[in-house]
Protein backbone atom coordinates (compact mmCIF):
# COMPACT_ATOMS: atom_id res chain seq x y z
CA UNK A 1 0.00 0.00 0.00
CA UNK A 2 1.31 3.45 -0.71
CA UNK A 3 1.20 6.42 1.27
CA UNK A 4 -0.38 9.13 0.78
CA UNK A 5 2.27 11.46 -0.39
CA UNK A 6 5.05 9.38 -2.09
CA UNK A 7 7.93 11.17 -2.61
CA UNK A 8 11.21 9.41 -4.45
CA UNK A 9 14.62 10.94 -5.02
CA UNK A 10 13.07 14.27 -5.99
CA UNK A 11 15.23 16.40 -8.25
CA UNK A 12 14.86 19.60 -9.59
CA UNK A 13 17.73 22.07 -10.51
CA UNK A 14 17.52 25.92 -12.21
CA UNK A 15 19.43 27.52 -14.58
CA UNK A 16 20.20 30.90 -14.01
CA UNK A 17 21.92 33.15 -16.32
CA UNK A 18 24.32 36.07 -15.02
CA UNK A 19 26.00 38.34 -16.70
CA UNK A 20 29.63 37.99 -16.57
CA UNK A 21 30.96 41.60 -16.38
CA UNK A 22 29.19 44.67 -16.57
CA UNK A 23 28.99 46.20 -20.43
CA UNK A 24 29.16 42.97 -22.10
CA UNK A 25 26.42 40.62 -23.54
CA UNK A 26 27.64 37.67 -22.72
CA UNK A 27 25.73 35.49 -20.05
CA UNK A 28 26.74 32.70 -17.92
CA UNK A 29 24.80 29.68 -17.32
CA UNK A 30 24.66 28.61 -13.83
CA UNK A 31 23.10 25.45 -12.72
CA UNK A 32 21.26 25.52 -9.41
CA UNK A 33 20.25 22.23 -7.57
CA UNK A 34 17.07 23.44 -5.80
CA UNK A 35 16.61 19.43 -4.84
CA UNK A 36 19.01 17.00 -4.51
CA UNK A 37 17.13 12.84 -3.99
CA UNK A 38 14.63 14.10 -1.45
CA UNK A 39 12.42 11.51 -0.28
CA UNK A 40 9.48 11.30 1.79
CA UNK A 41 6.01 9.55 2.60
CA UNK A 42 2.82 11.58 4.51
CA UNK A 43 -0.25 9.96 5.33
CA UNK A 44 -3.48 11.19 5.26
CA UNK A 45 -4.74 13.08 8.42
CA UNK A 46 -0.66 14.26 9.07
CA UNK A 47 0.04 17.54 10.19
CA UNK A 48 3.51 17.80 8.76
CA UNK A 49 6.00 21.04 9.58
CA UNK A 50 8.94 21.85 7.10
CA UNK A 51 11.53 23.47 7.80
CA UNK A 52 14.74 24.90 6.58
CA UNK A 53 16.94 28.28 6.01
CA UNK A 54 15.81 30.03 3.02
CA UNK A 55 16.61 29.18 -0.34
CA UNK A 56 16.59 25.58 1.06
CA UNK A 57 14.17 23.82 -0.89
CA UNK A 58 10.71 24.76 0.66
CA UNK A 59 8.84 26.26 -1.82
CA UNK A 60 10.29 24.02 -4.81
CA UNK A 61 8.89 20.62 -3.35
CA UNK A 62 5.54 22.38 -2.52
CA UNK A 63 5.38 23.92 -6.05
CA UNK A 64 5.89 20.04 -7.22
CA UNK A 65 3.40 18.36 -4.77
CA UNK A 66 0.70 21.10 -6.38
CA UNK A 67 1.01 20.62 -9.90
CA UNK A 68 2.81 24.02 -10.43
CA UNK A 69 6.25 22.66 -11.12
CA UNK A 70 7.48 19.85 -13.09
CA UNK A 71 10.61 18.04 -11.51
CA UNK A 72 13.66 16.89 -13.23
CA UNK A 73 13.58 13.26 -11.65
CA UNK A 74 12.15 11.42 -9.27
CA UNK A 75 8.49 9.67 -8.61
CA UNK A 76 6.11 12.19 -6.64
CA UNK A 77 2.15 10.84 -6.31
CA UNK A 78 -0.35 12.63 -4.19
CA UNK A 79 -3.47 9.77 -3.89
CA UNK A 80 -2.26 8.18 -5.95
CA UNK A 81 -1.85 10.72 -9.12
CA UNK A 82 0.62 12.43 -10.44
CA UNK A 83 0.43 16.29 -9.68
CA UNK A 84 2.03 17.81 -13.33
CA UNK A 85 0.70 14.90 -15.32
CA UNK A 86 -2.95 15.15 -14.26
CA UNK A 87 -2.95 18.65 -12.75
CA UNK A 88 -6.83 19.08 -13.06
CA UNK A 89 -7.47 16.03 -11.09
CA UNK A 90 -4.96 16.81 -8.79
CA UNK A 91 -5.49 20.23 -7.84
CA UNK A 92 -9.21 19.88 -7.49
CA UNK A 93 -8.09 17.63 -4.19
CA UNK A 94 -5.68 20.22 -2.65
CA UNK A 95 -5.55 23.71 -1.15
CA UNK A 96 -2.84 25.93 -1.46
CA UNK A 97 -2.00 29.64 0.50
CA UNK A 98 0.64 31.27 -0.78
CA UNK A 99 2.16 33.74 1.81
CA UNK A 100 3.17 36.08 -0.35
CA UNK A 101 0.43 36.20 -2.97
CA UNK A 102 -3.32 36.40 -2.79
CA UNK A 103 -5.72 34.60 -4.42
CA UNK A 104 -8.57 36.84 -3.43
CA UNK A 105 -10.15 40.05 -5.74
CA UNK A 106 -8.70 43.16 -4.36
CA UNK A 107 -10.87 45.70 -4.84
CA UNK A 108 -14.50 43.44 -3.97
CA UNK A 109 -15.81 42.55 -0.89
CA UNK A 110 -14.03 38.93 0.29
CA UNK A 111 -17.97 37.16 -0.72
CA UNK A 112 -17.66 37.77 -3.87
CA UNK A 113 -13.83 36.03 -4.78
CA UNK A 114 -15.20 33.10 -2.51
CA UNK A 115 -18.72 33.21 -4.97
CA UNK A 116 -16.23 33.20 -7.89
CA UNK A 117 -13.95 30.39 -6.53
CA UNK A 118 -17.58 28.37 -5.95
CA UNK A 119 -17.71 28.51 -9.68
CA UNK A 120 -14.05 27.94 -10.58
CA UNK A 121 -14.04 24.75 -8.30
CA UNK A 122 -17.90 23.70 -9.38
CA UNK A 123 -19.30 23.47 -5.87
CA UNK A 124 -22.34 22.63 -5.42
CA UNK A 125 -24.58 25.55 -4.10
CA UNK A 126 -26.00 24.33 -0.86
CA UNK A 127 -22.47 22.30 -0.17
CA UNK A 128 -21.03 25.34 -0.60
CA UNK A 129 -23.06 27.87 1.47
CA UNK A 130 -22.90 24.70 4.72
CA UNK A 131 -19.36 24.81 3.72
CA UNK A 132 -18.53 28.55 3.85
CA UNK A 133 -20.92 29.12 7.08
CA UNK A 134 -18.52 26.38 8.54
CA UNK A 135 -15.04 28.09 7.73
CA UNK A 136 -16.84 31.83 8.34
CA UNK A 137 -17.25 30.58 11.61
CA UNK A 138 -14.21 28.86 12.65
CA UNK A 139 -12.33 31.74 11.25
CA UNK A 140 -14.29 34.95 12.81
CA UNK A 141 -15.10 36.05 8.98
CA UNK A 142 -18.90 36.17 9.03
CA UNK A 143 -19.00 40.02 10.04
CA UNK A 144 -16.37 40.82 7.14
CA UNK A 145 -17.88 38.73 3.98
CA UNK A 146 -19.03 42.36 2.74
CA UNK A 147 -15.58 43.95 3.14
CA UNK A 148 -13.67 44.54 0.02
CA UNK A 149 -9.71 42.55 0.51
CA UNK A 150 -7.66 45.79 1.36
CA UNK A 151 -9.87 46.68 3.58
CA UNK A 152 -9.10 44.36 6.16
CA UNK A 153 -6.15 43.49 8.44
CA UNK A 154 -3.26 41.53 7.56
CA UNK A 155 -4.56 38.86 10.35
CA UNK A 156 -7.91 39.11 8.90
CA UNK A 157 -6.07 38.62 5.08
CA UNK A 158 -4.86 35.74 6.09
CA UNK A 159 -7.75 33.85 7.52
CA UNK A 160 -9.89 35.46 4.60
CA UNK A 161 -7.31 33.45 2.27
CA UNK A 162 -7.87 30.52 4.03
CA UNK A 163 -10.88 30.23 3.57
CA UNK A 164 -10.97 30.91 0.35
CA UNK A 165 -8.33 27.89 -0.21
CA UNK A 166 -10.54 25.39 2.04
CA UNK A 167 -13.91 25.73 0.60
CA UNK A 168 -13.76 22.97 -2.00
CA UNK A 169 -12.94 20.79 1.13
CA UNK A 170 -9.53 20.00 -0.01
CA UNK A 171 -7.88 16.41 1.08
CA UNK A 172 -4.54 18.19 1.35
CA UNK A 173 -3.26 21.99 1.97
CA UNK A 174 0.08 23.33 2.04
CA UNK A 175 0.89 26.41 3.72
CA UNK A 176 3.64 28.76 3.31
CA UNK A 177 4.46 30.75 6.35
CA UNK A 178 0.51 31.22 7.32
CA UNK A 179 1.43 33.09 10.68
CA UNK A 180 4.26 35.81 8.70
CA UNK A 181 3.54 39.40 10.03
CA UNK A 182 0.48 38.31 12.27
CA UNK A 183 0.36 39.53 15.65
CA UNK A 184 -0.14 37.17 18.68
CA UNK A 185 -3.71 37.14 19.39
CA UNK A 186 -4.11 36.30 15.25
CA UNK A 187 -1.28 33.74 15.59
CA UNK A 188 -2.70 31.71 18.24
CA UNK A 189 -6.69 31.79 16.44
CA UNK A 190 -4.98 30.89 13.23
CA UNK A 191 -2.95 27.43 14.87
CA UNK A 192 -6.31 27.05 16.59
CA UNK A 193 -8.03 27.15 13.19
CA UNK A 194 -5.51 24.87 11.59
CA UNK A 195 -5.52 21.99 14.60
CA UNK A 196 -9.67 21.78 14.01
CA UNK A 197 -9.25 21.81 10.23
CA UNK A 198 -6.80 18.94 10.53
CA UNK A 199 -8.75 16.68 13.70
CA UNK A 200 -12.32 17.52 12.99
CA UNK A 201 -11.93 17.37 8.73
CA UNK A 202 -9.16 14.76 8.58
CA UNK A 203 -7.33 17.43 6.27
CA UNK A 204 -3.29 16.43 5.72
CA UNK A 205 -1.49 20.18 6.39
CA UNK A 206 2.04 20.92 5.01
CA UNK A 207 3.03 23.94 7.03
CA UNK A 208 6.43 25.52 5.72
CA UNK A 209 7.42 28.62 8.49
CA UNK A 210 10.35 30.20 10.52
CA UNK A 211 8.33 30.23 13.14
CA UNK A 212 9.41 27.75 15.28
CA UNK A 213 6.44 28.57 17.84
CA UNK A 214 4.24 26.90 14.91
CA UNK A 215 5.56 23.99 14.80
CA UNK A 216 5.85 23.50 18.45
CA UNK A 217 1.96 24.27 19.01
CA UNK A 218 0.94 22.37 15.59
CA UNK A 219 3.35 19.75 14.05
CA UNK A 220 4.62 16.20 15.81
CA UNK A 221 6.80 15.91 13.21
CA UNK A 222 8.99 17.86 11.30
CA UNK A 223 10.97 17.47 8.15
CA UNK A 224 14.68 19.94 7.52
CA UNK A 225 15.93 20.52 4.47
CA UNK A 226 19.12 22.35 3.67
CA UNK A 227 21.06 22.89 0.39
CA UNK A 228 18.08 20.71 -1.66
CA UNK A 229 18.38 17.53 0.57
CA UNK A 230 16.27 15.96 3.83
CA UNK A 231 18.30 16.53 6.62
CA UNK A 232 15.82 15.17 9.55
CA UNK A 233 12.76 13.53 9.32
CA UNK A 234 10.87 12.74 12.78
CA UNK A 235 9.40 13.73 15.82
CA UNK A 236 9.96 17.46 16.81
CA UNK A 237 11.29 16.13 20.47
CA UNK A 238 13.54 13.85 18.47
CA UNK A 239 14.91 16.80 16.70
CA UNK A 240 15.55 18.85 19.92
CA UNK A 241 17.12 16.28 22.03
CA UNK A 242 19.16 15.92 19.05
CA UNK A 243 20.12 19.54 19.08
CA UNK A 244 19.74 20.30 22.74
CA UNK A 245 20.87 23.15 24.23
CA UNK A 246 22.13 23.48 27.81
CA UNK A 247 18.96 24.90 30.28
CA UNK A 248 19.47 27.17 32.74
CA UNK A 249 17.78 26.98 36.00
CA UNK A 250 17.33 29.87 38.61
CA UNK A 251 16.98 29.11 42.46
CA UNK A 252 16.81 30.69 45.81
CA UNK A 253 16.69 29.35 49.00
CA UNK A 254 15.20 30.23 52.28
CA UNK A 255 18.49 29.67 54.31
CA UNK A 256 21.26 31.68 53.06
CA UNK A 257 24.80 29.97 51.76
CA UNK A 258 22.70 26.85 50.84
CA UNK A 259 24.26 24.59 48.12
CA UNK A 260 22.98 21.27 46.00
CA UNK A 261 25.51 19.22 46.11
CA UNK A 262 26.15 18.82 42.03
CA UNK A 263 28.58 16.68 39.89
CA UNK A 264 30.73 18.86 37.94
CA UNK A 265 28.98 18.39 34.72
CA UNK A 266 26.44 21.20 36.49
CA UNK A 267 28.48 24.04 37.27
CA UNK A 268 26.63 26.55 39.49
CA UNK A 269 27.06 30.17 39.74
CA UNK A 270 26.03 32.25 42.71
CA UNK A 271 24.80 36.03 41.74
CA UNK A 272 23.84 37.47 45.44
CA UNK A 273 21.05 35.17 46.63
CA UNK A 274 20.27 33.50 43.50
CA UNK A 275 22.24 30.49 42.04
CA UNK A 276 22.40 30.07 38.22
CA UNK A 277 22.61 26.32 36.98
CA UNK A 278 23.61 25.15 33.58
CA UNK A 279 23.05 21.73 32.96
CA UNK A 280 22.04 19.32 29.30
CA UNK A 281 19.40 17.33 30.17
CA UNK A 282 20.80 14.12 28.15
CA UNK A 283 23.87 14.60 30.66
CA UNK A 284 21.84 14.85 33.64
CA UNK A 285 18.15 13.98 34.36
CA UNK A 286 15.64 16.87 35.12
CA UNK A 287 14.31 14.87 37.80
CA UNK A 288 17.48 14.09 39.23
CA UNK A 289 18.71 17.85 39.17
CA UNK A 290 15.10 18.55 40.80
CA UNK A 291 15.67 16.06 43.45
CA UNK A 292 19.36 17.31 44.76
CA UNK A 293 18.39 20.64 44.44
CA UNK A 294 15.22 20.59 46.98
CA UNK A 295 17.91 17.95 49.29
CA UNK A 296 19.74 21.44 49.44
CA UNK A 297 17.05 23.25 51.53
CA UNK A 298 13.77 25.06 51.33
CA UNK A 299 12.93 26.55 47.54
CA UNK A 300 11.58 29.87 47.93
CA UNK A 301 11.82 30.34 43.78
CA UNK A 302 12.44 28.44 41.21
CA UNK A 303 12.38 29.11 37.19
CA UNK A 304 13.47 27.26 34.56
CA UNK A 305 14.30 29.38 31.78
CA UNK A 306 12.35 28.37 28.68
CA UNK A 307 14.41 26.84 25.76
CA UNK A 308 14.68 28.86 23.12
CA UNK A 309 13.48 27.38 20.00
CA UNK A 310 14.99 29.80 17.67
CA UNK A 311 18.66 29.96 18.66
CA UNK A 312 18.26 25.90 18.78
CA UNK A 313 17.54 25.78 15.43
CA UNK A 314 19.98 28.14 14.50
CA UNK A 315 22.68 26.39 16.02
CA UNK A 316 21.32 22.91 14.01
CA UNK A 317 21.40 24.69 11.22
CA UNK A 318 24.77 26.04 11.89
CA UNK A 319 25.84 22.32 12.75
CA UNK A 320 24.10 21.07 9.25
CA UNK A 321 26.74 23.54 8.03
CA UNK A 322 23.47 25.67 6.39
CA UNK B 1 -21.16 26.37 -20.96
CA UNK B 2 -19.68 25.77 -17.82
CA UNK B 3 -16.79 27.76 -19.19
CA UNK B 4 -19.28 30.58 -20.69
CA UNK B 5 -20.57 30.59 -17.21
CA UNK B 6 -17.58 31.50 -15.30
CA UNK B 7 -16.41 33.67 -17.90
CA UNK B 8 -19.56 35.80 -17.40
CA UNK B 9 -19.04 35.81 -13.44
CA UNK B 10 -15.68 37.31 -13.97
CA UNK B 11 -16.55 39.67 -15.81
CA UNK B 12 -19.05 40.69 -13.87
CA UNK B 13 -16.66 40.97 -10.71
CA UNK B 14 -14.18 43.05 -12.72
CA UNK B 15 -16.54 46.02 -13.67
CA UNK B 16 -17.85 45.86 -10.07
CA UNK B 17 -13.82 45.95 -9.10
CA UNK B 18 -12.65 48.56 -11.77
CA UNK B 19 -16.04 50.89 -11.33
CA UNK B 20 -14.93 50.94 -7.30
CA UNK B 21 -13.35 54.30 -8.04
CA UNK B 22 -16.03 55.80 -10.32
CA UNK B 23 -14.09 59.29 -10.97
CA UNK B 24 -11.12 57.37 -12.29
CA UNK B 25 -12.97 55.07 -14.45
CA UNK B 26 -14.80 57.62 -15.81
CA UNK B 27 -11.70 59.47 -16.88
CA UNK B 28 -10.03 56.89 -17.91
CA UNK B 29 -12.50 56.12 -20.32
CA UNK B 30 -12.47 59.54 -21.44
CA UNK B 31 -8.90 59.69 -21.84
CA UNK B 32 -9.30 56.90 -24.51
CA UNK B 33 -12.02 58.65 -26.24
CA UNK B 34 -9.59 61.37 -27.19
CA UNK B 35 -6.44 58.61 -28.04
CA UNK B 36 -8.51 56.64 -30.37
CA UNK B 37 -10.03 60.13 -31.87
CA UNK B 38 -6.37 60.91 -32.80
CA UNK B 39 -6.00 58.06 -34.62
CA UNK B 40 -9.46 58.40 -36.96
CA UNK B 41 -8.70 62.16 -37.16
CA UNK B 42 -5.24 60.76 -39.12
CA UNK B 43 -7.95 59.12 -41.29
CA UNK B 44 -9.87 62.41 -41.54
CA UNK B 45 -7.04 64.24 -42.52
CA UNK B 46 -5.84 61.67 -44.98
CA UNK B 47 -9.15 61.84 -46.66
CA UNK B 48 -9.32 65.54 -46.88
CA UNK B 49 -6.10 66.07 -47.96
CA UNK B 50 -5.70 63.68 -50.65
CA UNK B 51 -9.68 62.20 -51.05
CA UNK B 52 -8.52 58.73 -51.91
CA UNK B 53 -6.23 56.19 -51.74
CA UNK B 54 -4.85 53.86 -54.91
CA UNK B 55 -8.44 52.61 -55.53
CA UNK B 56 -9.69 53.12 -52.06
CA UNK B 57 -11.76 55.91 -51.27
CA UNK B 58 -13.17 58.00 -48.43
CA UNK B 59 -15.39 55.99 -47.72
CA UNK B 60 -13.92 52.27 -48.10
CA UNK B 61 -10.84 54.10 -45.88
CA UNK B 62 -13.35 54.73 -42.77
CA UNK B 63 -14.62 51.29 -43.40
CA UNK B 64 -10.81 49.68 -43.11
CA UNK B 65 -10.35 51.78 -40.15
CA UNK B 66 -13.50 51.16 -38.25
CA UNK B 67 -13.27 47.71 -38.77
CA UNK B 68 -9.40 46.94 -37.49
CA UNK B 69 -10.82 49.41 -34.21
CA UNK B 70 -13.65 47.35 -33.11
CA UNK B 71 -11.56 43.76 -33.99
CA UNK B 72 -8.84 45.47 -31.97
CA UNK B 73 -10.60 46.95 -28.94
CA UNK B 74 -13.21 44.42 -28.43
CA UNK B 75 -10.62 41.83 -27.94
CA UNK B 76 -8.66 44.49 -25.52
CA UNK B 77 -12.25 44.74 -23.56
CA UNK B 78 -12.99 41.36 -23.22
CA UNK B 79 -9.82 39.48 -24.30
CA UNK B 80 -7.84 41.85 -21.80
CA UNK B 81 -5.90 38.76 -19.64
CA UNK B 82 -4.32 37.66 -22.79
CA UNK B 83 -4.02 41.38 -24.45
CA UNK B 84 -2.48 42.92 -20.86
CA UNK B 85 -1.19 40.94 -17.92
CA UNK B 86 -0.20 37.83 -18.99
CA UNK B 87 3.50 38.31 -19.23
CA UNK B 88 3.60 40.29 -15.62
CA UNK B 89 1.70 36.93 -14.66
CA UNK B 90 4.53 34.69 -15.40
CA UNK B 91 6.96 36.90 -14.43
CA UNK B 92 5.92 37.47 -10.83
CA UNK B 93 4.58 34.24 -10.51
CA UNK B 94 1.16 35.03 -9.84
CA UNK B 95 0.22 32.92 -12.40
CA UNK B 96 0.78 29.52 -9.72
CA UNK B 97 -2.36 30.60 -7.96
CA UNK B 98 -3.76 29.84 -11.31
CA UNK B 99 -2.07 26.44 -11.53
CA UNK B 100 -3.66 25.29 -8.57
CA UNK B 101 -6.48 25.28 -9.56
CA UNK B 102 -8.65 23.03 -11.36
CA UNK B 103 -9.14 24.99 -14.70
CA UNK B 104 -7.63 25.65 -18.03
CA UNK B 105 -4.77 28.44 -17.74
CA UNK B 106 -6.07 29.89 -21.04
CA UNK B 107 -9.68 30.32 -19.10
CA UNK B 108 -8.03 31.49 -16.23
CA UNK B 109 -5.92 34.23 -17.50
CA UNK B 110 -9.05 35.13 -19.72
CA UNK B 111 -10.90 35.79 -17.09
CA UNK B 112 -8.83 37.30 -14.68
CA UNK B 113 -8.74 40.96 -16.56
CA UNK B 114 -11.34 43.08 -18.39
CA UNK B 115 -11.27 46.13 -19.61
CA UNK B 116 -14.57 48.18 -19.75
CA UNK B 117 -13.07 51.32 -20.70
CA UNK B 118 -12.26 50.36 -24.31
CA UNK B 119 -15.86 51.08 -24.80
CA UNK B 120 -14.98 54.49 -25.88
CA UNK B 121 -12.67 52.97 -28.58
CA UNK B 122 -14.97 50.36 -29.93
CA UNK B 123 -17.72 53.45 -30.60
CA UNK B 124 -15.10 55.30 -32.25
CA UNK B 125 -14.41 52.47 -34.95
CA UNK B 126 -18.29 51.37 -34.69
CA UNK B 127 -18.79 55.27 -35.89
CA UNK B 128 -15.77 54.82 -38.36
CA UNK B 129 -17.71 52.43 -39.67
CA UNK B 130 -21.21 53.50 -40.11
CA UNK B 131 -19.71 56.54 -41.55
CA UNK B 132 -17.98 53.77 -44.20
CA UNK B 133 -20.69 51.89 -45.36
CA UNK B 134 -22.59 54.68 -45.88
CA UNK B 135 -20.27 56.56 -48.12
CA UNK B 136 -19.63 53.74 -49.84
CA UNK B 137 -23.10 52.87 -50.25
CA UNK B 138 -22.53 49.27 -48.88
CA UNK B 139 -25.22 46.60 -49.84
CA UNK B 140 -25.49 44.75 -47.00
CA UNK B 141 -26.66 40.49 -47.54
CA UNK B 142 -26.76 38.37 -44.78
CA UNK B 143 -23.90 36.37 -46.11
CA UNK B 144 -21.84 40.23 -45.65
CA UNK B 145 -23.14 40.49 -42.99
CA UNK B 146 -22.12 36.44 -41.45
CA UNK B 147 -18.41 37.06 -43.33
CA UNK B 148 -17.73 40.54 -41.17
CA UNK B 149 -18.66 38.73 -37.80
CA UNK B 150 -16.79 36.33 -38.58
CA UNK B 151 -13.74 38.58 -40.03
CA UNK B 152 -13.80 39.68 -36.47
CA UNK B 153 -14.13 37.07 -34.23
CA UNK B 154 -11.45 35.24 -36.31
CA UNK B 155 -9.56 38.66 -36.31
CA UNK B 156 -9.67 38.41 -32.13
CA UNK B 157 -7.67 35.35 -32.19
CA UNK B 158 -5.36 36.35 -34.46
CA UNK B 159 -4.69 38.81 -32.24
CA UNK B 160 -4.85 36.90 -28.84
CA UNK B 161 -2.38 34.75 -29.96
CA UNK B 162 -0.07 37.45 -31.26
CA UNK B 163 0.30 39.02 -27.83
CA UNK B 164 0.37 35.37 -26.55
CA UNK B 165 4.18 35.69 -28.13
CA UNK B 166 5.10 38.22 -25.15
CA UNK B 167 4.25 35.44 -22.41
CA UNK B 168 5.75 32.92 -24.10
CA UNK B 169 8.96 34.92 -24.23
CA UNK B 170 8.81 35.61 -20.45
CA UNK B 171 8.87 31.85 -19.46
CA UNK B 172 12.51 31.48 -21.16
CA UNK B 173 13.04 34.61 -19.49
CA UNK B 174 13.51 36.90 -22.82
CA UNK B 175 12.59 40.10 -22.84
CA UNK B 176 10.98 41.26 -25.83
CA UNK B 177 8.25 43.84 -25.64
CA UNK B 178 9.49 46.14 -28.48
CA UNK B 179 9.49 42.79 -30.60
CA UNK B 180 6.12 41.76 -30.17
CA UNK B 181 4.66 44.89 -30.07
CA UNK B 182 5.87 45.35 -33.86
CA UNK B 183 3.08 42.82 -34.56
CA UNK B 184 0.44 43.85 -32.18
CA UNK B 185 0.08 47.30 -32.31
CA UNK B 186 1.94 47.74 -35.35
CA UNK B 187 -0.15 45.22 -36.71
CA UNK B 188 -3.11 47.28 -35.72
CA UNK B 189 -1.77 50.35 -36.43
CA UNK B 190 -0.32 49.22 -40.04
CA UNK B 191 -3.77 47.49 -41.05
CA UNK B 192 -6.14 50.45 -40.02
CA UNK B 193 -5.44 51.17 -43.95
CA UNK B 194 -5.50 49.13 -46.75
CA UNK B 195 -2.87 46.46 -46.98
CA UNK B 196 -1.78 47.14 -50.38
CA UNK B 197 -0.63 50.50 -49.36
CA UNK B 198 2.47 49.30 -48.44
CA UNK B 199 5.35 47.46 -49.98
CA UNK B 200 6.07 44.49 -50.37
CA UNK B 201 7.69 43.03 -47.03
CA UNK B 202 5.01 44.38 -45.11
CA UNK B 203 2.55 43.07 -46.92
CA UNK B 204 3.87 39.71 -46.17
CA UNK B 205 4.45 40.05 -43.12
CA UNK B 206 1.27 41.21 -42.37
CA UNK B 207 -0.18 38.21 -45.06
CA UNK B 208 1.97 35.33 -43.84
CA UNK B 209 3.42 35.83 -40.41
CA UNK B 210 0.40 37.82 -38.57
CA UNK B 211 -2.37 37.76 -40.85
CA UNK B 212 -4.37 40.60 -40.84
CA UNK B 213 -5.22 40.96 -44.39
CA UNK B 214 -6.41 37.65 -44.84
CA UNK B 215 -8.91 37.33 -41.58
CA UNK B 216 -9.78 41.31 -41.89
CA UNK B 217 -8.80 43.13 -45.18
CA UNK B 218 -9.74 40.52 -47.54
CA UNK B 219 -13.29 39.95 -45.52
CA UNK B 220 -13.73 44.00 -45.42
CA UNK B 221 -13.05 44.46 -49.21
CA UNK B 222 -15.23 41.98 -50.33
CA UNK B 223 -18.01 43.62 -48.82
CA UNK B 224 -17.12 46.95 -50.03
CA UNK B 225 -17.20 45.04 -53.46
CA UNK B 226 -14.12 45.58 -54.18
CA UNK B 227 -11.80 42.63 -53.38
CA UNK B 228 -7.92 42.67 -52.99
CA UNK B 229 -7.20 39.29 -54.57
CA UNK B 230 -8.76 37.63 -58.00
CA UNK B 231 -9.45 34.64 -55.89
CA UNK B 232 -12.70 32.73 -56.22
CA UNK B 233 -15.65 34.30 -54.39
CA UNK B 234 -15.77 30.89 -51.30
CA UNK B 235 -12.22 31.86 -50.24
CA UNK B 236 -12.94 34.76 -48.62
CA UNK B 237 -14.95 32.57 -46.03
CA UNK B 238 -11.74 30.49 -45.53
CA UNK B 239 -9.14 32.77 -45.16
CA UNK B 240 -10.11 34.52 -42.11
CA UNK B 241 -9.79 31.20 -40.15
CA UNK B 242 -5.98 31.44 -41.09
CA UNK B 243 -6.04 33.95 -37.35
CA UNK B 244 -7.77 30.98 -35.48
CA UNK B 245 -4.46 29.08 -37.05
CA UNK B 246 -2.22 31.41 -35.88
CA UNK B 247 -3.64 31.10 -32.18
CA UNK B 248 -3.80 27.66 -32.51
CA UNK B 249 -0.29 27.25 -32.94
CA UNK B 250 0.99 29.73 -30.62
CA UNK B 251 -1.33 27.87 -27.77
CA UNK B 252 0.60 24.63 -28.99
CA UNK B 253 3.91 26.49 -28.28
CA UNK B 254 3.05 28.35 -25.29
CA UNK B 255 2.20 24.67 -23.44
CA UNK B 256 5.31 23.54 -24.83
CA UNK B 257 6.68 26.44 -23.13
CA UNK B 258 4.88 25.82 -19.84
CA UNK B 259 7.38 22.63 -19.27
CA UNK B 260 9.95 25.12 -18.62
CA UNK B 261 7.66 27.55 -16.42
CA UNK B 262 9.73 27.87 -13.06
CA UNK B 263 8.04 30.40 -11.23
CA UNK B 264 9.61 33.14 -8.58
CA UNK B 265 9.35 33.57 -4.95
CA UNK B 266 8.71 31.56 -2.17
Amino acid sequence: MMSYIHVRNLEKQFTVRQKRAKGTMLREKKIVQALREVSFDVEQGELLGYIGPNGAGKSTTVKILSGILTPDGGEVTVGGRVPWKERKAHVRRIGVVFGQRTQLWWDVPIQDSYDLLRDVYRIGETDYRTRLKELAEALQLETLLRTPLRQLSLGQRMRAELCGSLLHRPELLFLDEPTIGLDAVSKLALRDFLQWENREQGTTILLTTHDMEDIVALCPRVMVLGHGRKLFDGALQDLLGRYDTLRTVEVRYEETGALPDLPSVVPVQREGETLHISYAPAEFATAELIARLQQAGTIRELTVQPQNIDRLVAAMYREMDL
Amino acid sequence: MDVIKLYLHAMRMQIKSQTQYPLSFLMQTAAQLVMEGGEMLAVILLVDRFERMNRWEAGDLYFFFGLMAVTFYLTECFARGITGNFPYLIRTGQLDTFLARPRGILTQVICSAADPRRITCIAVGVVSLVIGCRMSAVQWTAGKALLMAEAILCGSCLIQGLFMIEAIFCIHSVKSVELVNALTYGGRSACEYPIDAFPRPLRILFTVVAPFALTLQLPGSVILGKPLYDWPAWTVYITPLSGVAVFGLIWLWFQGAMRFYRSTGS
